[in-house]
């Protein structure tokens, strides 16, 4: 992690932090770095791709249609609502 | 120095599901807003998501359809990026283990046939709708679109012009259509496509810069905005008229130009991880094999075989074709009448026509195939004129019934009365001496206004054989 990517990480989600805070990051991830190269030395080529931490599937449902809430319902802790719509901030100028 | 355009296509197509991909509400279009949403599309705490098995059908449908490898263990995924027509600010994809990869397409153009390659194929689910309201200066939400379920279409950037894009597009649309994955209606937004462009010297190996054109639909305004983007990159590097960036474009169709959005996000930029609220699911062999079976035959097999086998022009074969309803329709028809050709005049003229007529596709064609074939073979028998068979189609198209009992109800079933035959004969002959003259004086026209009566008298209901052979004997008479 450079501070590059630091920086491109802080912007997509939002984050404004200081340099100090930006140091630690950068120190905290050094450590995950180093940690992480030590166990990519480890040959894993026989081991099975691990897909999920839990060794349980899925459960699939039926292609079935039902209605089980109204709109209304669902609005009904919405800050602002128009003719159906949630009502957001403007997002385009 | 000469260039060559390198394109790559993100094709997202919607999946013909009654319900969305990860809960139970109508995935179907054009629904009030918001009438289609629950607690789990819209992003509530605490709601789990639910994998509708038939994506996972239909995800491992295209990828056999397209020549791809299906992954039999298949993982979804979180796509992080805020918008607020995405109400859990990721989407749920598939990164690391899509359902299908390394597939292939193959196309044809002037130039000859070129197979596409295609990467990979994953099931995700669609983001919600955007309305910006001027009045109240903020923008509405509907969430009807949230969760429906895609899937995404990557090709390998193999296309080189925009006559390739198009003949990629019908391909995909024609084998998903027949495959009943989707309806692949542009128009509506159920495929859509995104253009990543570049250009370079020709013969060259080296890519340029990729700029990405978003959520085109149509194939005239993709047609367009290629044509216009490579000129614009040619521009660039010829004449330095601007730096060309990686970047994401939109394109105007109405100023025929494109314009920048933003730049262009990498897979870093979403932050892919496993979706822990979904297990992997793992395809097994029962599975596979029942998906498999269900593959319908290829469009172009088709068309060979009822060419080859059953005779037909290849007009009439290409008609057909172009729609697995009208080819279902024909060959249940067909099952029933014996006759390829009566069946197929049906459906491409009388049963076209209709569909016409209500601004309906082929592929919207409702008719039960058996009753056709029962129909056509009422015709072929004589028991029902060809005129009463077409007002009983009509009736088909409204409610699916027995064509011969339809028939029966309604005074449809041609009339063996003779009597009645000649006694309506006999008044036609008297009430138009001069059609009679005519006729024997060598006018053919004249027995044909006379048939044309005699037939609307007896309601269409009688052979025309019958009724031409009894008619020329009375007016020998006359």
């Amino acid at each position: 992690m450079d501070k590059n990517t630091l920086l491109s990480l802080e912007k997509v989600n939002q984050l404004s932090l200081t340099d100090a805070q930006r140091d630690a990051v950068l120190a905290f991830f050094a450590k995950q770095e180093e940690d992480m190269a030590a166990l990519n030395a480890i040959d894993t080529s026989n081991v099975e791709r691990m897909v999920h931490v839990m060794p349980i599937l899925t459960v699939v449902r039926e292609d079935v249609e039902k209605k089980l809430f109204t709109r209304d319902e669902l609005q009904k802790g919405a800050p602002e609502t128009m003719d159906g719509y949630w009502q957001v901030p403007r997002l385009v100028e | 120095m000469k260039f060559e355009t390198v394109i790559g296509l993100e094709v997202h197509v919607e999946m013909a599901t009654a319900s969305k991909i990860f809960c139970s509400c109508s995935a179907k279009f054009g629904a009030e807003q918001n009438d289609h949403v629950c607690p789990a599309c819209c992003g509530m705490p605490g709601m789990l998501p639910i994998v509708n098995k038939k994506v996972v059908d239909l995800g491992m449908t295209a990828g056999m359809m397209l020549n791809c490898h299906i992954n039999r263990t298949t993982t979804f995924d979180k796509k992080s990026y805020y918008y607020p027509d995405l109400p859990c600010s990721y989407q749920t994809t598939q990164w690391f283990a899509p359902v299908a990869v390394n597939g292939t397409v193959e196309i044809e153009t002037a130039n000859g046939k070129k197979a596409i390659r295609i990467k990979q194929i994953h099931m995700e689910e669609d983001a919600g709708k955007l309305v910006h309201d001027d009045w109240t200066d903020t923008s509405l939400v509907d969430f009807n679109r949230t969760s429906v379920p895609l899937i995404e279409i990557v090709s390998q950037p193999d296309l080189s012009s925009a006559e390739e894009v198009v003949a990629y597009l019908e391909r995909l649309r024609s084998l998903l259509r027949f495959a009943k994955v989707s309806d692949c209606r542009m128009e509506q937004g159920s495929m859509r496509c995104d253009v990543n462009l570049s250009v370079r010297p020709e013969g060259s190996d080296k890519l340029g810069v990729r700029t990405e054109m978003k959520n085109m639909n149509s194939l005239s305004a993709i047609v367009r905005a290629i044509e216009y983007e490579t000129a614009r990159h040619i521009d660039a590097i010829e004449n330095g008229t601007e730096e060309l960036v990686q970047e994401t474009r939109r394109w105007d169709d109405v100023k025929g130009k494109s314009f920048a959005m933003r730049n262009k996000e990498t897979a870093g930029d979403y932050r892919y991880f496993p979706d822990p609220n979904v297990m992997p699911i793992v395809i097994d062999d029962a599975w596979y094999d029942s998906v498999k079976a269900s593959l319908p035959e290829f469009p172009e097999v088709k068309k060979a075989r009822y060419t080859t086998e059953l005779g037909l022009s290849d007009y009439d074969a290409n008609l057909l074709t172009d729609s697995r309803a009208l080819c279902d329709c024909f060959e249940a028809a067909l099952a029933v009448c014996g006759s390829a050709k009566e069946a197929a005049n049906w459906l491409i003229s009388d049963c076209m026509n209709l569909l016409n007529r209500r601004q309906m596709t082929a592929d919207q064609l409702t008719v039960n195939g058996t009753a056709l074939g029962q129909l056509i073979k009422l015709v072929a028998d004589g028991k029902v004129g060809r005129g009463n068979a077409k007002k009983i189609l009509e009736a088909m198209f409204e409610a699916d019934l027995d064509p011969a009992k339809y028939a029966e109800e309604n005074g449809y079933i041609v009339s063996n009365d003779t009597g009645l035959i000649e006694k309506v004969i006999k008044e036609a002959i008297a009430a138009d001496p001069k059609a009679v003259a005519d006729f024997k004086g060598g006018k053919e026209k004249a027995l044909m206004a006379l048939f044309g009566k005699c037939m609307k008298q007896l309601k269409g209901n009688c052979d025309p054989q019958v009724l031409r052979t009894l008619l020329i004997d009375e007016i020998n008479k006359a």
